[in-house]
């Protein structure tokens, strides 16, 4: 049966699948720990009545069983020949059901992630579909379904495979867990998007949950599929019976569940694990005169990572970040030769907080090796953010590499009418189901009119159109020049945004920046043309929506053309006002605010003043610094604040210490100078935060440490004491084990008639196990301090 | 049977939880703008800093005599809370996961070179993650044995945990080839990178 047949099917009725292959497997004596399709394939008898008992209940599509034939998983068992062994499955299935129901060829997981979330190359991956998918359709596979996908990656590599194999009707099915979510994170509109875009014909869920908590992913997914959506639930969620698990949802309430599916806007509807023929009948029973909801669109503007979709809607502004560009960036570029991209991750998800909806990704420069560093970012980028990648390059291979990668839906930057990049990105951006920036160039120099560009972006259009691009599919690029050397070109871009808007109906795009190149005060220019824009129709910017954040465009209201913006931004002192301190308070009042802020850099400027001012260096130690730290551990007390506040403070705290201390005459410290204080963890430990915590807090209340480090033997430790003669020795250990080495250091400490106190602290250390070992314990940082001043 | 290795674990990491585990209470806490800001800024240079790697292994239960559990490939834990975990479990499940040496780095760098708000921030960070790593994996697996009939304990074990001695982490170490994937083991059985974790747990059969 051909794909045009299941598409005419689809607008009539609802089509029934089979239900669980395992479940009707194992009750018929499949023992467990073996390989599925091999013993099927040694009984056939036993997978065909369970296919023909499908078939009897009412199944319009029942699925061969090769869900799990595919090379990486028949090697487990020692079976390489793939492709017999699909075919094989899928002649028993059209055996046992003959011409009266379509044949679905199964495939599912290889048990492994794609790159860049596993181990498995993605032309790896698509390798191996491609030979169980030639396999399936030698065994005469009426359609494909690819099922039970938990990664999008691997969803994608055998839609992508299947694709270039074969134009029949194609299913994909991801398994959302009960937070509505693939293990990786994506959810059913994301999974949707992604799939659809790549050509599937059918999409939805299948497996890990029931029909009930199914019914919010089909209705999450609805408004925006282009496609059928397909739901295949468990008998329910498995219930915990005696010493045994099991699926107990009867065929009644399944199949009365699963109307609601129908109702909810699934097309094609069966059952996974637990369901049998019997949930099966009653499903056609309950549906046989309710009519499907066809798909509300025809097509969607949206770009989607692997966790995170966003509907581009023509009234919403939607910020492309365009940090990640090593253009002038010389450390970027340093970091890109190294083949480094911690920079560009940090780079991603400071964007991403900022506001940015997607990322723009160039990794061009000078001695870098673009497409394999592409590679490598888009690699990073979609493990570590959430946002959608923008694939800008020159280069027709790199855009390649990044779109085979990227696990989701990507914006192609850009497609122009010169003649090759017209010629390969259109396939490219069609194959891998991504949008594109119509970038209105022809090869023959930038075109100043409005009506130059219009021809252009028309012809691309035409193009694209016969690829099954839509205006959906496709962002106008504004043409943004910098109006440095004239402002006529800011005049042209606001037209051409203004026609591909109202005009084109399109979705229409700025690099931001460039507007601005060459002229002073590029920020507030930037901010102020953008608000212009936006009244044209612009929709996106590719800007640092940090700026876009600070720079509130006021201007903008005000003024209307883009040569008065110039005029009058240039004319601006742009200068942001520092901070005043406030004069009117006092500074030591000042000095206690900083401590208290942990503002290391505000109180350093504030105790040189108090100097010069002639303040007495002790006084202000005393009766200003310790005070305020003194309450910083009182507000971390009463958990006001918490352990990065305290830290600041303590580190504020040493920052005057350092220059009040050497003010101080040597006498008048001598007098009241804190004691000596010994601080190490123990020997076979090598977790030192807690201890360095202790360090800090200490110093910054005026106590002398000696950090002797982590794992430190009981030996070096006493030796530490002998030689300096500590008040107290204070022990940190994070572990059962090595807590019991704190015992060791204090009984050491007493054969050699060191009469030293000891504080013991840590993870998993008590006041009782302190009070074994004859030391005080101290629970956290502050309490140290109290600990140590009751010790002194 | 050989170790599988996830490569690349995609963790969803909940700011609000790296918050609490610095000591961040709900309608406690005062917090201005600019210290949020600073830490936040903390979090997504310590966030761009991990690359989550796992390993796991399962192996079939041969005996558990509620004072030892023995596994195929001649595996033996003494343990009598494990074997409690283990009681009805056919297979234990051993995993582990690293967040890598670059976290630690910058932690050691940040301590020396006195910014302790930096160094504590990336701890909590990178302690969130490499525990969120073990739940990914037990979650990776729970949707797996479904089609297998199977499913996973709810609770896993580490070693240093009751009567699960920490020597037991050598085995682990060994057994998962934890050396593949960067991780270094101490002659006192900690687990270099700092942030790295191992846990045993069991799987059932039954559904």
């Amino acid at each position: 049966m051909d794909k045009k047949t299941i598409l005419r099917f689809l607008k009539k009725k609802v089509l029934l699948l089979d239900g669980a292959t395992g479940t009707q497997l194992f009750s018929r004596g499949m023992p467990h720990d073996v390989c599925p399709e091999a013993w099927c394939l040694k009984n056939p008898e036993v997978i065909k009545s369970v296919h023909a008992d499908y078939q009897q209940a009412g199944s319009d599509i029942i699925y061969a069983a090769t869900f799990g034939a595919n090379r990486l998983k028949l090697k487990q068992f020692g079976l390489t020949n793939v492709r017999e062994i699909n075919r094989k499955l899928t002649r028993l299935a059209r055996e046992a059901v003959k011409n009266k129901t379509m044949i679905a060829g199964d495939i599912g997981s290889t048990g492994h992630f794609v790159q860049p979330f596993g181990d498995l190359g993605f032309e790896d991956a698509t390798d191996i579909f491609k030979e169980q998918i030639r396999g399936l359709l030698e065994g005469g596979a009426d359609l494909l379904v690819i099922e039970t996908m938990m990664d999008i990656q691997e969803a994608r590599a055998a839609l992508i495979a299947a694709r270039e194999l074969t134009d029949k009707f194609i299913m994909v099915t991801m398994t959302f867990d009960k937070t509505g979510r693939t293990i990786n994170g994506t959810d059913p509109r994301t999974a949707l998007i992604i799939l659809q875009s790549l050509g599937a014909d059918a999409v939805g869920c299948n497996c890990s949950t029931g029909p009930k908590e199914m019914l919010e992913s089909i209705r999450a997914m609805k408004p925006y599929a282009t496609v059928a959506l397909v739901a295949k639930p468990n008998a329910g969620l498995p219930k915990l019976i005696g010493q045994d698990t099991v699926f107990t949802m009867s065929a009644r309430e399944f199949s009365a569940l699963g109307k609601r599916l129908v109702a909810a806007g699934a097309n094609i509807i069966g059952g996974c694990c637990g369901t049998g023929p019997a949930h099966i009948a009653q499903l056609r029973d309950r549906l046989k005169d309710v009519r499907p909801l066809l798909p509300v669109r025809r097509s969607l503007s949206a770009l989607a990572s692997a966790r995170k979709s966003v509907i581009i809607e023509r009234n919403k502004f939607f910020v492309i970040g365009e940090k990640i560009n090593p253009s002038g960036k010389v450390l970027m570029q340093k970091e890109l030769l190294k083949g480094n991209f911690s920079y560009l991750r940090s780079l991603a998800l400071v964007q991403q907080q900022a506001g940015a909806n997607f990322l723009d990704v160039n990794v061009g420069a000078v001695n870098v090796d673009e497409n394999k560093t592409m590679e490598g970012a888009v690699e990073v980028l979609s493990v570590a953010s959430d946002l959608a990648l923008v694939i800008d390059s020159s280069h027709i291979k790199t855009i390649e590499s990044a779109l085979k990668i990227f696990p989701g839906r990507a914006l192609v930057n850009s497609i122009s009418l010169e003649d090759e990049k017209i010629k390969k990105l259109l396939p490219l951006a069609r194959k891998f189901g991504a949008m594109f920036i119509l970038l209105p160039l022809s090869g023959q120099g930038i075109p100043r009119s409005l009506s130059e560009r219009k021809k252009i972006i028309k012809k691309i259009y035409s193009r694209a159109r016969r690829f099954g691009f839509t205006k959906d599919d496709i962002i106008i690029d504004g043409l943004a020049m910098s109006m440095a050397s004239n402002p006529d070109y800011g005049r042209t871009t606001l037209k051409t945004i203004e026609w591909a808007s109202k005009s084109f109906k399109s979705s229409v795009v700025i690099g931001l920046s460039n507007i601005s190149f060459g002229l002073p005060n590029r920020a507030m220019i930037n901010a102020a043309f953008l608000a212009l824009a936006r009244k044209k129709g612009l929709n996106l910017a590719i800007a640092d929506p940090a700026v876009l954040k600070a720079f509130p465009n006021q201007a903008a209201k005000k003024i209307r053309d883009p040569a008065a913006l110039v005029k009058y931004f240039s004319q601006v002192k742009a200068q942001l006002e520092a901070k005043k301190p406030n004069k009117s308070a006092s500074i030591e009042s000042q000095i206690a605010k900083a401590v208290l802020d942990g503002d290391k850099d505000a109180v350093v400027s504030l105790v040189n003043s108090g100097l010069r001012q002639g303040k007495n260096a002790y006084q202000l130690i005393e009766s200003t610094v310790i005070p305020a730290i003194i309450k910083v551990g009182d507000l971390f007390d009463k958990k006001e604040y918490f352990l990065p506040q305290l830290i600041a403070s303590a580190q504020t705290v040493k920052k005057a210490f350092a220059l009040l201390k050497p003010q101080i005459k040597k006498e008048t410290f001598a007098k009241d100078n804190k004691s000596l204080i010994i601080l190490a963890t123990v020997k076979g430990d090598i977790h030192d935060i807690g201890k360095n915590i202790v360090s800090l807090i200490l110093e910054s209340n005026g106590f002398k440490v000696l950090d002797l480090g982590k794992d430190v033997s009981a030996a070096k430790i006493i030796a530490a004491a002998k030689n300096y003669r500590p008040s107290v020795i204070g022990l940190s250990a994070l572990m059962t084990t090595t807590m019991l080495r704190m015992k060791e250091v204090i009984i050491l400490a007493q054969k050699q008639g060191l009469k030293t106190k000891f504080m013991v602290g840590g993870a998993v250390v008590n006041a009782t196990y302190a009070r074994s070992i004859k030391a005080t314990y101290a629970q956290n940082a502050t309490e140290a301090v109290r600990v140590i001043r009751k010790l002194t | 049977m050989k170790p599988k290795v996830f490569k690349n674990i995609v963790v969803a990491v909940a700011y609000k939880k790296i918050y609490r585990r610095l000591g961040y209470r709900d309608n406690l806490t005062r917090l201005s703008l600019a210290q949020r800001n600073k830490i936040e800024g903390y979090i997504n240079e310590a966030l761009g800093l991990l690359r989550v790697k796992g390993m796991s292994l399962r192996l079939r239960i041969t005996k558990n005599d509620c004072e030892r559990i023995l596994l195929s490939q001649r595996v033996v834990f003494k343990s009598k809370s494990l074997a409690l975990l283990l009681r009805d479990s056919r297979e234990a499940l051993l995993m582990a996961v690293t967040c890598g040496n670059k976290i630690m780095r910058a932690i050691k760098k940040y301590t020396g070179g006195d910014d302790m708000v930096a160094a504590v921030v990336f701890d909590a960070v990178a302690s969130e993650v490499s525990d969120a790593g073990l739940d990914w994996l037990m979650g990776y697996y729970n949707q797996q044995l479904l089609r297998e009939k199977k499913y996973l304990t709810s609770k896993r074990f580490s070693c240093g945990y009751g009567d699960f001695t920490l020597e037991n982490q050598k085995l682990i170490y060994r057994l998962l080839k934890l050396k593949s994937i960067g991780i270094r083991i101490t002659r006192d059985c900690l687990l270099i990178p700092e942030k790295s974790v191992s846990a045993v747990a069991g799987i059932k059969n039954n559904i």
